[in-house]
């Protein structure tokens, strides 16, 4: 019995110990005298190792990720003793399928940041302590099935980050965070409220019970009716906010941008992976009444406007970027729309639960590889920022060109990469559910996503630089060099064999009633 | 044997693997080490790599053929990979698994052997030919990868790996051609060897669509299996139910518009496929690409663009045979196309002086020969020209390039390096080369005995004889209606004057290439040398000890007459080549010598092709006479080139083009369809540029851009607000996001769907709603039929044909709000002619066969 609970949280008891591990060697290791950088600063002990605590992290997030795996293959269901953790955290193949993707994404987001953050001198080892409390929270946040637990989770998860966005002590650094910060705590509040109101009307807080309350409640007018309708709006506002789907987006690119990259990666990844699962599970158990997933007046249409305006309003705006990672913060709300339309079709295809999954890890591998590349592109005082500075970079480092090439594509979703099969079973699954205006909205807007993808490419390979010009120079980091090969490499197995994750995609779901 | 059978089993045929693989590593390690690993590293790999895939192909052939022994079946070996994907298809067909599958049968085994054969001995005839390349390994590279390509292609078990093979060999053939591509003429070959190729591959997307959709499967053995229902009828005309407008004709002419057109979906298919077939072996109209791939090195206009990858169609329709027998208008298209293109290249390369563009025009011309075949359902005729076209014609261009390689030691601009008028009595000094190249000659001008010889004469004996079979009885297909049956869909038939037709021009072309190979022989090995003032002794100026072959590099003054030693033999890595394959083509022919009744090809690849050959008929007799034609046709051309050529010194040619200057420069500049396909399609679209650039100018940006620009600066206007770290903006933003997810979920809908119950009952079904209440008005009184509201969502309607009824719906939500709508349900009129009945049966016997069963007839109808 308790070997079932610990072997089957495992994931989340590992990074949860590592972290603690981490921010313990990070406070009382020896710095590295040749590491310090003369910053002036007051320098912790972590100073300089930033190297050596982002590989125990990124291991520490692997061996989560192997134990996803176990957990998998020994299947969470007969693992009897995790019936104790429920209705606190659902552990079945959908946490456990999440919590896979999120180490994946967090292991390689910490892979980037052991070079990143050597490279550019940036001192502050607590990064790696930081992802791991973050990841804990995410992974309980995919496994919530309770309103306490959920809230909990989310803010675990969105403390860390928000501190990860001001880990450069620059001015725009600064202010990403304090914006993602003061916004964030909206959201939260906003998504408390409509907590409350739940309770008030059903009188339950796990979320099974309030789908059954909320399926109890008759026909007419009544105060209970009313809570629950005000309830789901603020929840679906506080979701759309961790997504980053229009209108909800606005501190997106800021923070996404002020960031330093390895941390950009992480929130796109991990933070938005672990959001789209709770919004499920939220969205299918606790709302999942009929008469609350009626196209004509409940959530769907909702989410499907909000998937319209994330994908078109993004795609737009993306074009007009000048700034690489501006365009990939844009690219990720523009990813959220997309993953939103699968989100809508649960509502009438089975296949959609497990369709957003797949589309979630090939989401992770193609941007964490794309926010990689870019790191990869630029050394110190020489960072690649604008399409110009990638200008020709293919006739100087082919490979890291080439790299970026891959991921890039993935993202457009061109075959045979894994974004073309995730984008290709989101939309089999909208054509499932009868979504056929959503689909094509989300065809055509692919379409459009291609061009700005496609633009660094040219500016890769067809560009030569302006004279005079600052060139980038990639850096030399095989921290970032291991990190962009696990993730090119899964990127072409998931586009070359999709098949046995989809399947192991299809049976995760979260078990609606 | 046994050891082999139990190691390799027929359904996990692991050998085709090696088969693959062997390659593909040869291109990758000589694609990534190739520098590192020097010249002989770079020779060894590739070698290896071809050499080994052939043994393990060889192996394979023997397995097959074990397998195959005393089975009256084809036999077959498979080999999947792994499961790729599955897409859904039609409701009725389930969904369509795509797997990474190869197989093996008579007919890619045979197809296997000769890609790995005569891969093999070009590869070695490279070593040398390439060997000063400073891209030797960048060339050993791209070749392996040809040679996996080509062999996914023939080897994968379903359309979309053949198409990965068929596009993987188009890559590698862009590759190769501009592989030079410093010279701005070679990446232009490249440029449209490659667009060419995808208007054909086109086709084939479309043509896999069609199969999703009425077969339901992508395999061959499901295309096999399911083609009865390619023999749906499609509606082609009019679009919709009606052409619009058509009501303000006449109408007759309405009527005539409006007359529903169908075709069989297998004719669909075919025409796609054929188009797909088109580009990538060359026929009319998409053969320009062909004799301007000839830009590439020799080797590899030989192994591409002669022995393996020009073939890929003749392959596919072969492969498709069963599918393609289902539709003979488009067979009988096949046919006359081939024949066309034969005719027509055939003219083109009388007229050429360099050697490999005319080789290159008989290539398109012998493509055009077996599409000639496959056409009528000569499938193993046609296949087994593919078989000696690829022995002949590669024998033919490494003869050529042996020729231009001796050229090479003091003409290095690629246009006179090849230009026939400047070579002359290689007889004496290239024996090897010279009996090589007189012995590819014989066969395909089809001296009697030559492997030409055989199978050109079988091609032109089924084109005398072989007709395709309406694949319906009646050749019609019907529907009930309730006006009557209605003829839907009348099948072509084959025409009686079609086979005299297709025989008359095959027989005329082969007088062609006898007669222009004739020429090109006679002028590069007879006569004397004109290339340059033959000295002993001779010694070479220092600067041009670099010699590159084709790389257009050094140019003489033109003026300056020319000095150089006596042209000599080319080293034994490109004459063995040259003598096996000449050994080939000679003998070859008896793999299916039909006269002699030694016919093991047709045994061999009988079974492959047994479903087709059920909508073959071929007339007895005939055989004399085709013998009499060919032979005939053979002395006629060879006779006629002798006298030209050898006999009056080409002073007949010489005054023929001066009397009709015209017609010569015409077939020089190949007619100018090129030209023309620059008129018409190119600058068509550069019409179409500019008719967009001039919109993107005065419409984009004159209005749009404008507009959005002014839109996107009112926007930046409030982003560089906020972006002064004014954070309240977003909230504000947010705050006006949450009001209006609350509005949409505040405020009650009111929406209903109606459903279609059962005759003239229909349901109105009011959307629901959480919290929601509601109440009708039924009746149309304008009054509520109940002032409560009540949780009934659901009215039924009964109706009569044309009638209507609106119903008004009101409902109430949680918030005491309410909404209202009046839904109308109507009934259309009973319209006669239309009819619920079907159009026919169409099934598959136990024994294969296909059967239309009309309705109310006996299966015994049946044809097969």
């Amino acid at each position: 019995m308790t070997f079932d609970v610990v072997y089957g949280l495992s994931p989340l008891l590992v990074v949860a110990l590592g972290a603690l591990l981490l921010m313990l060697a990070e406070a009382f290791g020896k710095p590295n005298p040749q590491g310090l950088a003369p910053t002036g600063e007051v320098s912790d002990a972590g100073a300089g190792r930033a190297g050596e605590l982002g590989m125990g992290a990124a291991v520490v997030l692997f061996v989560g990720a192997a134990l996803s795996l176990g957990v998998w293959l020994a299947g969470p269901d007969n693992l009897v003793g995790l019936e104790l953790t429920r209705p606190y955290l659902i552990w079945d193949r959908f946490t456990v399928f999440v919590c896979f993707t999120l180490c994946l994404g967090g292991g390689l987001s910490c892979l980037l940041a052991g070079g990143y953050l050597t490279e550019h001198e940036i001192d502050r080892a607590e990064f790696f302590p930081l992802v791991l409390f973050s990841t804990v929270g995410a992974m309980a946040l995919a496994a919530a099935g309770e309103l306490l637990t959920l809230f909990v989770a989310l803010e675990t998860m969105s403390l860390g980050v928000y501190a990860l966005v001001g880990l450069r002590r620059t001015p725009r650094s600064s202010e990403a965070a304090l914006k993602y910060f003061l916004l964030g705590s909206f959201a939260a509040a906003l998504m408390l409220f409509g907590a409350a109101l739940l309770y008030g009307a059903t009188g339950r807080t796990d979320l099974a019970g309030i789908g059954q309350a909320i399926a109890a409640i008759g026909q007419g007018e009544g105060p209970g009716a009313a809570q629950v309708l005000i309830a789901l709006v603020l929840v679906v506002v506080g979701l759309a906010f961790k997504v980053s789907a229009v209108p909800f987006h606005m501190w997106t690119p800021d923070a996404y941008e002020g960031a330093p990259t390895p941390a950009t990666s992480y929130m796109a990844v991990a933070v938005k992976t672990a959001a789209f699962a709770v919004m499920v599970r939220v969205l299918l158990i606790a709302f999942g009444d009929e008469r609350l997933t009626s196209w004509a007046s409940g959530w769907p249409p909702v989410l499907a406007t909000l998937a319209v305006a994330s994908m078109t309003v993004a795609n737009l705006v993306a074009g007009r970027q000048s700034s690489v990672k501006r365009m990939l913060a844009y690219s990720s709300i523009a990813h959220a729309g997309y993953a939103l339309v699968a989100v809508v079709a649960t509502i009438r295809s089975p296949a959609a639960e497990g369709s957003i999954l797949f589309y979630l890890l090939t989401y992770t591998v193609s941007t964490a590889g794309a926010f990689g590349a870019l790191i990869l592109c630029g050394s110190r005082g020489k960072e690649a920022v604008s399409y110009e500075d990638l200008a020709g970079i293919a006739k100087r480092h082919p490979a890291a060109a080439m790299a970026f090439s891959l991921f890039l594509l993935s993202l457009a979703g061109v075959p045979p990469t894994a974004g073309f099969f995730g984008k290709l079973y989101v939309f089999q699954a909208a054509i499932d559910a009868e979504l056929y205006v959503l689909t094509v909205v989300g065809l055509l807007n692919s379409l459009v996503g291609a061009y700005y993808y496609l633009r660094v490419i040219v500016f890769m390979y067809m560009r030569e630089p302006a004279p005079g010009a600052t060139l980038a120079v990639p850096m030399r980091s095989g921290y970032v060099a291991s990190a962009l090969v696990i993730a090119a490499v899964l990127v072409i197995a998931l586009g070359v064999l999709p098949n046995v994750t989809l399947e192991w995609a299809a049976i995760a779901t979260v078990g609606r009633s | 044997m046994e050891a082999l059978v139990k190691v390799f089993p027929a359904n996990d045929f692991s050998l085709l693997a090696v088969i693959l693989c062997l390659p593909l590593i040869g291109a990758f390690i000589n694609g990534v080490f190739g520098k590192r690993l020097g010249r002989e590293g770079v020779t060894l790999m590739a070698l290896a790599a071809v050499g080994g895939s052939f043994l393990a192909a060889v192996v394979s052939f023997l397995v097959l053929r074990q397998a195959q022994a005393g089975s009256e079946q084809a036999a077959r070996l498979t080999y999947v990979a792994w499961d790729w994907l599955s897409v859904s298809g039609r409701h009725d067909l389930g969904s369509i698994p795509i797997k990474v599958a190869f197989s093996l049968d008579a007919l890619n085994a045979t197809m296997c052997l000769v890609v790995t054969g005569v891969g093999f001995l070009i590869h070695l005839y490279s070593t040398k030919y390439m060997e000063k390349d400073p891209g030797y390994h960048r060339f050993f590279a791209y070749l392996n990868l040809f040679i996996f390509s080509m062999l996914v292609l023939i080897l994968g078990d379903s359309l979309p790996i053949l198409f990965v093979g068929w596009e993987g060999v188009g890559l590698c053939s862009y590759l190769l051609i501009g592989f030079w591509f410093t010279d701005e003429k070679n990446a232009q070959a490249g440029k449209k060897a490659f667009i060419v190729n995808r208007i054909g591959d086109f086709g084939l997307l479309v043509a896999m669509a069609l199969f999703v959709y009425h077969v339901g499967a992508l395999d061959w053995i499901g295309i096999e299996g399911g083609r009865s229902r390619l023999l749906e009828p499609v509606k082609l005309w009019p679009i919709g139910n009606v052409v619009p407008l058509s009501s303000a004709l006449p109408e007759s002419a309405a009527a005539w518009l409006n007359t529903p057109r169908y075709v069989t979906a297998a004719s669909l298919v075919g025409l796609a496929l054929f188009l797909g077939c088109a580009g990538k072996s060359a026929q009319i109209p998409l053969y320009v690409w062909l004799p301007d791939a000839m830009a590439g090195p020799t080797p590899v206009s030989a192994l591409i663009h002669a022995a393996t990858m020009v073939t890929a169609g003749v392959y596919l329709v072969c492969r498709l045979s069963s599918v393609f027998v289902l539709a003979p208008a488009v067979m009988f298209t096949i046919a006359l196309v081939g024949a066309l293109t034969a005719l027509l290249a055939a003219s083109i390369a009388f007229a050429q002086n360099d050697i490999k563009k005319v080789l290159a025009y008989s290539t398109v011309s012998q493509l055009g020969y077996m599409f000639l075949g496959v056409g009528v359902g000569a499938f193993s005729a046609g296949f087994f020209h593919v078989v000696t076209h690829a022995f002949f014609k590669a024998c033919l261009f490494l003869g050529a390039g042996s020729v231009i390689y001796a050229m090479h030691k003091r003409i290095h601009d690629t246009d006179t390096s090849q230009d026939m008028r400047k070579m002359g009595g290689m007889k004496k000094y290239m024996p090897v080369t010279f009996a090589t190249f007189v012995g590819a000659w014989v066969a395909i001008i089809g001296f009697p005995g030559t492997s030409g010889f055989f199978s050109k004469d079988e091609i032109l004996l089924k084109a005398l004889t072989s007709q395709i079979q309406s694949p319906l009885p009646g050749g019609k297909i019907t529907q009930m209606t309730r006006a009557g049956e209605q003829t839907v869909l009348e099948l072509w038939q084959w025409p009686s004057w079609g086979n005299q037709v297709l025989f008359a021009m095959g027989v005329v072309g082969a007088v062609m290439t006898a007669f222009y190979m004739s020429r090109l022989v006679f002028g590069i090995f007879w006569g004397d040398f004109k290339g340059w003032t033959i000295k002993r002794k001779w010694k070479a100026p220092a600067h041009h000890d670099h010699d590159d072959h084709d790389h257009p590099h050094h140019h003489h003054d033109p003026d300056e007459p020319l000095e150089g030693p006596a042209p000599v033999e080319s080293p034994w890595q490109m004459w063995l080549p040259l003598a096996v394959l000449a050994a080939l083509s000679l003998g070859g022919g008896f793999l299916n010598a039909h006269l002699l009744h030694l016919h093991p090809m047709d045994d061999w690849l009988g079974p492959v092709f047994a479903t087709a050959a059920q909508n073959v008929t071929a007339a007895e007799g005939g055989l004399s006479l085709v013998l009499a034609f060919g032979i005939g046709a053979f002395a006629l051309g060879l006779g006629a080139a002798y006298w030209v050529y050898r006999l009056q010194g080409g002073e007949p040619a010489r005054a023929f083009v001066e009397r009709m200057p015209g017609l010569h420069r015409w077939a020089q500049d190949k007619f100018y369809v090129d030209e023309a396909y620059d008129e018409a399609v190119v600058e068509s679209a550069a019409a179409l540029a500019d008719t967009a650039a001039a919109a993107d100018k005065y419409v984009v940006d004159g209005i749009v851009a404008k507009l959005t620009s002014g839109v996107v600066q009112l926007a930046g206007a409030g982003l560089r607000f906020v972006q002064t770290g004014k954070v309240h903006t977003y909230a504000a933003v947010m705050v006006v996001g949450t009001a209006a997810v609350g509005w949409f979920l505040i405020a009650p809908h009111a929406q209903a769907r109606t459903v279609h119950q059962s005759a003239g009952q229909y349901g109105v079904v009011a959307a629901p709603g959480f919290g929601y209440q509601y109440r009708w008005d039924t009746d149309g009184d304008g009054q509520w039929d109940s002032e409560e509201f009540s949780s009934q969502m659901q009215q039924d309607v009964t109706l009569g044909f044309g009638e209507n009824k609106t119903l008004r719906l009101q409902v109430k939500n949680a918030f005491g709000r309410t909404a209202e709508r009046s839904i109308t349900v109507s009934r259309p009129k009973l319209d006669p002619t239309r009819g619920p009945a079907t159009v026919i049966q169409i099934e598959q016997q136990p024994d294969g066969t296909v059967r239309g069963v009309l309705p109310g007839q006996q299966p015994t109808g049946g044809v097969q």
